[in-house]
């Protein structure tokens, strides 16, 4: 399949351009977060470091893993759907603290 | 109970009115209604001054009556007392402040200092502080974003335009408006929590007289947009000429989204900016 | 004020299965919270798109009067689809269009929401914006559950965890064996706005009528599906796929659901819609085989955080499902406590119940269908093999003669490198696993 979008080109598909993708910021901006101060993911990415899979990177639905230059990953918490991809998928214990936000904060679906 | 001297107003809002993004017509929201954060910090601030002068906290809220679960909930958090007035925004700009003005006052709850959020997320006037203080003749310190809860002369800072800033002193009775970083509400133990989840009885309801219609603010300014210089039309006769003045038949163009690089969408907000004639084109004077 | 913190019961998670249990303790006069960490119920929680009903008849006669319904599913398809091709089983039926119904499109947000108030009517005491951090334990047994507010200890007979796939009490609690990636499957969906009049021509429905589209082989090189479904003036179109495939790297969950869309078979149907929310969340798909014990001393699992959702290709539903095992948790605590022996044994008769209903029959007899879905003939051969042979068979290739069916079979499974004794092995095996 030919459709690429994630950084906001052109999706083209095999009837030819079809319709312009929306950029990644543009999906995550029709989501509601309230978001608390208090991060409810921590990634230790010392751990990070020593991780040859580096799963979180292409299976977070928010993207929120950035592989650094240094081999770490810069994690942010504020865009995070709570689905649990990330703990599930990662294979180094320790990497990823995992928990809830506070009642009433994170991610606020409306439509789906 | 001791009179309450302290009162909170917070208005109850949809926190996430939608946008039908097919017909970019307004939706309101089913599950969203609340109170924005700058309400909320206004009821912390109220309980902090409360503690630390010994006194107690109110809130009130102006609003219909499907507001009470919500305000119940909100209430959960420590304020001695929650009022709910009865009362429909829609009867016109500035009546919310003077039914809370009412309420407010020495006939009712008697308070001296009152603190509200300084924008609700209603797309209200904006002018309930103002009214509120005009009617109990209180000063106003307003758009606050640092404030010390401590006892003695209440010392906050202020936002001024071109992000200058002014320290203000408050002493005696005041409306104050805060911002929604000034504080964040503690939240409600679990006990209160639950009593509220199973009744809004803890919520006081009043009634406002229907046949006392709220007396409307005095003067009411409209909204002066600044002021663009138009060239005079140059066309041959009055009716052609308002038609070039008011641009009734000239064609408008719809609102349209455009996606690209930052640059990119600098440079079309300046073309568009130059089209309309905000900005001069090169070589051209304003 | 008056402060309540024991209850007879508390149900953790106010989505479907929850709201089940805290309407069938409440209407058997127990009192019981609904403990829900969102702003408010379905807040949180995301699915594909329809919601099968016949469950509610049990709680709410006549619940189609006033549930929130966006669509009523009048036309179901299955696709199978390549990179170009797509083939499409296309059933619709206008009997569904009306009572008792079969299925409906509806927001969760709007069904949860919905259903957690039938049970606050019924006496249930909601408390929404808390999270439950933790089982309360006393002696081994479970006695009630910590909460993020202030004072947090909520004590109760009976705990409920309704709290979804991620169920961190029921794993707390040690009911889970080890937890794998391989059972789970994450979901990502786009709500695309159109004008109802749109979507009413481009998928031949009328009124409060809808479609509901499984898709299969449009993942690329991650096991997975595809759905689309209509409600009234959106559009929901998403991918399920499968975890370990996805962090092994290639292509991003939005990337590939951008892929799909632009598929010649889904692209006109979706064409110049904005898209009104993304969203994603974690699917249990491994169903029974990665179920955890569903009862401890004073503790029920019920739902999704039971693994209760059937993922099965054709099939992709866990409310219904929810609701089942969420009322009969319900009804089983409520037996418990009359009987004044909530302790695992007590609580036996939960187990009992899912086994005489849908919940666990459907499980147990489905039990290979998943693993068959997820695997390389579902999702690598089957979509091209019935494509090409689709194409053979309706591609006019005069002045040659038409090929026989049988030989257009056969040099089509050869072309995709199978074996005609696998062919037959594996259809027996997904007759078996249907049966
Ligand atoms: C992409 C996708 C498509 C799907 N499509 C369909 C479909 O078309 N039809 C269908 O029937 N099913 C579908 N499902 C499955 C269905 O969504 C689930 O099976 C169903 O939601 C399970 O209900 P539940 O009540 O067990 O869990 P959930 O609906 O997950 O509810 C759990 C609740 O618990 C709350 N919670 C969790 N932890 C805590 C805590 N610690 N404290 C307080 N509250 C907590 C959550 O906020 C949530 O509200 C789909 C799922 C996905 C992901
Ligand atoms: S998979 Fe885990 S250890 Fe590896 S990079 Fe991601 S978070 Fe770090
Ligand atoms: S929980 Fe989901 S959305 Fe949040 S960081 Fe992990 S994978 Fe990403």
């Amino acid at each position: 399949m030919t459709a690429r979008g994630a950084q906001g080109n052109e999706v083209v598909g095999p009837l030819g351009p079809t319709y312009p993708a929306i950029s990644f910021e543009t999906r995550m901006d029709s989501v509601e977060f309230r978001v608390h101060e208090r991060p409810h993911i921590v990634v230790d990415d010392t751990i990070c470091r020593d991780c040859s899979v580096r799963g979180c990177i292409t299976a977070c639905p928010a993207n929120l893993f950035i592989p650094t230059s240094d081999g770490g990953i810069l994690f942010n918490y504020e865009q995070c759907f709570e689905c649990g991809t990330c703990y599930l998928v990662c294979n180094e214990e320790g990497a990823i603290s995992w928990s809830y936000p506070e009642g009433g904060h994170g991610v606020v679906f409306h439509s789906s | 109970m001791s009179e309450a001297s302290i009162a909170a107003c917070v208005k109850w809002v949809d926190l996430h009115p939608g946008v039908d993004p097919a017909t970019a017509l307004p939706e309101p929201s089913a599950h969203s209604w609340g109170f924005s954060e700058a309400d909320r910090a206004a009821l912390e601030v109220a309980l902090r001054l409360a503690e630390a002068r010994g006194t107690e906290a109110v809130v009130v809220c102006a609003g219909p009556l499907e507001a009470r679960r919500c305000l119940a909930e909100l209430a959960a958090s420590g304020p001695a007392r929650a009022v709910l007035v009865e009362h429909d925004h829609q009867s016109g700009p500035g009546t919310s402040g003077v039914v809370l003005a009412g309420v407010l006052g020495p006939r009712h709850l008697d308070v001296d200092l009152v603190v509200c959020g300084d924008m609700s997320n209603g797309r209200g006037s904006g002018s309930v502080p103002a009214v509120v203080a005009h009617h109990l003749g209180f000063a106003q310190a307003l758009g606050l974003i640092e404030l010390d809860p401590g006892p003695g002369t209440l010392r906050a800072v202020r936002r001024l335009d071109g992000a200058r800033r002014e320290v203000v002193s408050v002493d005696g009775p005041a409306v104050l408006s805060v911002e929604g970083s000034v504080a964040a509400l503690r939240r409600a133990p679990l006990g209160a929590a639950t009593s509220a989840a199973m009744t809004s009885e803890a919520v006081e309801v009043v009634r406002t007289d229907p046949h006392h219609a709220p007396e409307r603010p005095t003067r009411v300014v409209p909204w002066r947009p600044p002021p663009r210089a138009v060239p005079a039309p140059h066309e041959a006769d009055a009716f052609s000429r308002i038609v070039a003045l008011t641009g009734a038949m000239a064609d408008h163009s719809p609102p349209r989204s455009v996606e690209g690089t930052p640059e990119m969408a600098a440079e079309l907000i300046l073309e568009q900016l130059r089209t309309w004639g905000y900005l001069a084109r090169d070589g051209e004077q304003t | 004020m008056t402060e309540t913190t024991e209850f007879d019961a508390v149900v953790v998670g106010a989505g479907p299965a929850g709201a089940a249990a805290a309407f069938e303790l409440a209407r058997a006069g127990r009192s019981v919270a609904l403990v829900e960490r969102g702003p408010f119920p379905g807040s949180k929680n995301m699915y594909g798109g329809v919601v099968y009903g016949r469950i509610l008849d049990t709680l709410i006669p006549r619940w189609w009067e006033e549930m929130p319904v966006q669509r009523w599913v009048t036309r179901r398809q299955t696709m199978l689809m390549t990179g170009h091709q797509a083939l499409t089983i296309d059933y619709r039926t206008d009997t569904w269009g009306r009572p008792p119904y079969n299925g409906a499109t509806a927001y969760r947000p709007d069904f949860d929401s919905w259903l957690a108030d039938k049970a606050v009517q019924q006496g249930a005491t909601l408390l929404c914006s808390t999270t439950v951090t933790g089982l309360l334990v006393e002696g081994g047994r479970t006695v009630g559950v910590r909460t993020d507010r202030p004072d947090g200890d909520l004590r109760a007979g009976v705990v409920i965890a309704a709290d979804g796939v991620n169920s961190f009490l029921a794993k707390e609690a040690g009911l889970y064996g080890e937890v794998s990636a391989d059972n789970y499957t994450v979901g990502v969906k786009e709500t695309i706005a159109l004008p109802r009049e749109v979507i009413d021509e481009r998928f031949a429905v009328r009124g409060d009528h809808g479609v509901d589209i499984e898709i299969i082989g449009c993942t690329g090189e991650v096991p997975g599906g595809g759905f689309l479904y209509t409600n009234a003036d959106t559009v929901a179109v998403g991918l399920v796929l499968s975890l370990p495939a996805l962090a092994a790297g290639g292509s991003r969950p939005e990337e590939l659901l951008a892929a799909l869309k632009a598929h010649p078979a889904v692209a006109p149907l979706v064409e110049g819609g904005e898209v009104k929310e993304y969203s994603a969340h974690v699917i249990p798909e491994a169903g029974y085989d990665m179920m955890p014990e569903l009862v401890g001393d004073g503790l029920l699992v019920a739902g999704d955080a039971a693994a209760m959702c059937l993922a099965a290709g054709v099939w992709l539903e866990g409310v219904n499902f929810a609701i089942g095992s969420g009322a009969a948790a319900g009804r089983a605590a409520h037996a418990a406590l009359r009987s004044g022996d909530t302790t695992a044994a007590g609580l036996a008769g939960y187990r009992t119940r899912l086994e005489s209903s849908f919940v666990l029959a459907d499980h147990r007899k489905l039990r290979e269908a998943p693993h068959l879905v997820m695997g390389d003939l579902a999702q690598r051969q089957l979509p091209g093999l019935a494509c090409d042979v689709a194409e053979a068979v309706f591609q006019v290739t005069n002045p040659d003669p038409k090929p026989g069916l049988v030989r257009i079979a056969r040099k089509q499974i050869a072309r995709h490198g199978l074996k005609l004794p696998t062919v037959a092995r594996e259809t027996i095996r997904a007759l078996r696993a249907y049966g």
